[in-house]
């Protein structure tokens, strides 16, 4: 196993942690002062160049924890299941601020927190399932919490489909989606730019926070071991 | 204005859970390199004795 030192390069380099920053200030203009104002819905429909990204970014985490997990359960190359583990604890922040800011924006717009019709109650099942997945990857034991913490992210993923399709396939109150929603779906260009920005923001950060958690799954790893490796040479007397 | 309240309160918690995350994680990781660090130490004494 390779040595951990002080002298390790920082997981996230300085141009991409920077860049990161940089273009969250820029959307952060873009969506308070630069973008127009919805007709309808009046300001709080900028909570839409959040939410939708957040939702987004979480669906990749979704797509590259998945994917990870089945290399893990083909290769048994512990990399993959710590790129696993990080891509799905992102899961579970992107979810959060996906679903909490869209109650939010509910609560003025509808004039409720919540509804369980089918995008909020399978958005909440997604977070459900990768906060249980959290809870039970602590709860199983060493050996076997691999490919168990696999299997139940494969399955998780099979919800993403499921929300994208549920405001196309079930009559919801979430709202019609604007972008590939039809004849009567479409956003103003400004309203575009923003949206896609912030969705460039959010996979930056996004990037940024994988390759910190997945730097912690390798440390605790090397922690564990070293911690295995000394117990054993106390053992042996050596 | 009211809106415009609940938007500030929207982008607060979202900034406050997605900055909170990378500040915990970060942190998690400087405390493991010292954790390593001072266990590659009581490994090397450990030898030279």
């Amino acid at each position: 196993m390779r040595e951990i030192s002080a002298a390790d390069p920082p997981a996230v380099p300085i141009w991409m942690a920077g860049a990161a920053a940089l273009a969250m200030m820029v959307h952060l203009y873009l969506v308070f002062v630069w973008v127009p104002t919805e007709a309808t819905m009046g300001i709080i429909q900028r909570v839409f160049y959040f939410h939708v990204p957040a939702a987004i970014a979480s669906f990749v985490a979704c797509f590259v924890g998945g994917v990870a997990s089945i290399l893990y359960l083909v290769k048994r190359d512990n990399k993959w299941d710590d790129l696993s583990l990080a891509a799905n604890e992102t899961v579970v922040v992107f979810e959060a601020v996906n679903i909490v800011m869209g109650s939010i924006w509910a609560r003025r717009v509808w004039g409720i927190w919540w509804t369980w019709d089918a995008k909020l109650t399978s958005a909440f099942l997604l977070l459900f399932l990768y906060s249980a997945y959290l809870l039970i990857r602590r709860a199983t034991p060493v050996e076997v919490r691999g490919p168990v913490c696999a299997v139940i992210c494969i399955l998780g993923m099979l919800d993403v489909p499921l929300i994208y399709m549920s405001n196309r396939i079930f009559r919801t109150m979430h709202p019609a989606p604007v972008i590939g929603g039809g004849e009567n779906s479409g956003l103003d260009p400004r309203m575009k730019i923003v949206l896609f920005f912030g969705l460039f923001t959010m996979l930056l950060l996004w990037g940024c926070m994988v390759r910190i958690r997945r730097r912690v799954a390798s440390l605790e790893r090397a922690a564990d071991d070293l911690v295995r490796r000394t117990n054993e040479m106390i053992d042996q007397g050596v | 204005m009211e809106n415009l309240n609940w938007l500030f309160y929207a982008y607060g918690i979202a900034f406050l859970l997605l900055f909170g995350y990378l500040f915990q994680i970060g942190r998690r990781e400087s405390a493991l390199r010292r954790r390593i660090g001072d266990l590659q130490a009581t490994v090397e004494e450990h030898w030279k004795k």
